[in-house]
């Protein structure tokens, strides 16, 4: 194209058309086309362009300002993640790695955090369950040690009962004012032996369950003891089973002012009024 | 270059952010670039709500298809501007805009046309505006058909009885004339 034609072809105003997109697409190539082949067109075309982008930025007005956040919400950006860019900087890819890799590592530092959380919760139970086992095994500790604890109780208590039998027994024997009766086994039972304790002053009488060796009467009998005055029976009461561990074991018995002998049957619970002589137990002169 | 000293970034940096698709960049375009595109946009459409949407689908178009920006074409501005005038002028004729026009009552239109008044002025470049107005009102008429109201050159030559040619011709007269007064 002469430069004649040329001139005419700037000076026609189609490139301000091109600019302002005012163009059919033919005609678009055709100007492009034409850009591309004469520095002159290009020049002129940047020209306009900048001639209208000055024009533009003398017209601005602001749009409100809930329409860029509205925009963020449509692209699904989300405006707290973007800072704009600072001014006079250059785009290196710095800034922006930095920010990528600053989620990045808060995603992943979350992960740790999980991961520590689910370990922390594994080991948690697992401590608990030992701690529940150990709780189990101390409770049944516990309980046989308490069984112990009252076997011993048992124990004491017994060794008490005799000490005091025992004691009382050395003192009466040592005591002038006491007198001991042996009575022996008898038919029904050969093996059978008990004492009975006779004070000279005040007639009472005593039996103290550690000096006595009788079978041990069932649930509804008792022993009775009596003393032989002149032939004749005479009721001094009824003791229990020779186990009992009731708190005493100095019974007293009924006074009797005099008494040849004394012996012991077994009656039904609570006494008989005449001694059943097939059961005479013991028996023995004073 | 005072006139664009919103302008934080060069041009070929704003395009290959925006082609590498970096969210920060839009929100750098958008705070560059959003006064200047509405100021295109509302005055080919006076409605403010409508005018806003456009404004939002114009940036969503260029997010998307930011691809399709070839620098060796032309300035990333022009490109720019060329989406919104398209997507406002693609409104101005479309059946929601006609819609909302008949919507609008007496009342509503005082207010509604203060609005649309409200254009804010860069103080730097005052005298340059006042010397645009004062462009010859055959050039003016021209102008303020092809940039403010989204017409054709073809459509502004019906709407003004001159053949195309003369629409053309004023065309570049007047943005040799702006062009004189920015230099």
């Amino acid at each position: 194209m002469i430069v004649e034609n040329l001139k005419a072809y700037i000076e026609s105003g189609v490139l301000e058309l091109y600019v302002l997109g005012d163009l059919s697409p033919e005609e678009t190539l055709q100007v492009e086309e034409m850009a591309s082949r004469y520095p002159n067109v290009r020049d002129e075309i940047a020209a306009i362009e900048l001639t209208i982008e000055q024009y533009a930025m003398q017209n601005v007005v602001e749009p409100s300002a809930d329409v860029e956040s509205r925009l963020f919400e449509k692209l699904g950006l989300k405006d707290d993640d973007i800072s704009s860019i600072p001014t006079q900087s250059t785009i290196t890819p710095g800034p922006k790695i930095l920010q990528i890799d600053g989620s990045d590592s808060k995603v992943r530092t979350l992960r740790y955090a999980l991961v520590a959380c689910i370990a922390l919760l594994a080991m948690s139970t697992a401590a608990l369950f030992i701690t529940y086992n150990k709780l189990g095994d101390a409770h049944e500790q516990i309980a046989s040690l308490n069984l112990d604890k009252q076997k011993f109780a048992g124990v004491v208590s017994k060794l008490e009962f005799e000490n005091k039998g025992l004691d009382n027994m050395a003192a009466m024997a040592d005591s002038k004012e006491w007198a001991t009766i042996q009575m022996a086994g008898q038919a029904y039972s050969p093996k059978s032996k008990m004492k009975v304790y006779w004070n000279k002053n005040d007639k009472s009488v005593l039996i103290n369950y550690v000096a006595m060796d009788l079978p041990k009467a069932d649930e509804t009998h008792e022993y009775q003891l009596w003393a032989l005055v002149n032939g004749k029976p005479v009721s001094l009461g009824v003791f229990g089973k020779t186990d009992s561990t009731s708190n005493e074991a100095i019974v007293k018995m009924q006074t009797i002012n005099e008494a040849q002998a004394f012996a012991v049957t077994l009656e039904p619970a609570g006494g008989s009024v005449n001694p059943t002589m097939e059961k005479l137990t013991v028996m023995g002169g004073v | 270059m005072t006139a664009l000293k919103k302008l934080t970034l060069t041009e070929p940096e704003l395009v290959l952010a925006l082609q590498s698709k970096d969210p920060a960049i839009l929100k750098t375009l958008y705070s560059m670039y959003s006064s200047a595109l509405y100021g295109v946009i509302s005055r080919i459409i006076t409605h403010t709500e409508l005018a806003e949407d456009v404004l939002q689908e114009t940036f969503v178009k260029i997010w998307q298809s930011a691809s399709h920006y070839d620098n060796t074409k032309g300035r990333l501005f022009t490109w720019m501007m060329n989406i919104a005038r398209n997507l406002s002028i693609d409104k101005l004729r479309s059946k929601d805009f006609k819609n909302s026009l008949k919507n609008q009552d007496i009342e509503n239109n005082v207010s509604f046309v203060d609005e649309q008044n409200k254009v804010s002025f860069n103080p730097d470049v005052m005298g340059v505006k006042q010397l645009v107005e004062n462009l010859k009102p055959d050039l003016q008429s021209v102008l303020d058909l092809v940039y403010y109201k989204g017409f054709t050159h073809v459509e502004a030559a019906e709407e003004l009885g001159l053949p195309l040619g003369t629409v053309k011709t004023r065309i570049r007269l007047a943005i040799i004339e702006l062009r004189r007064s920015f230099n």
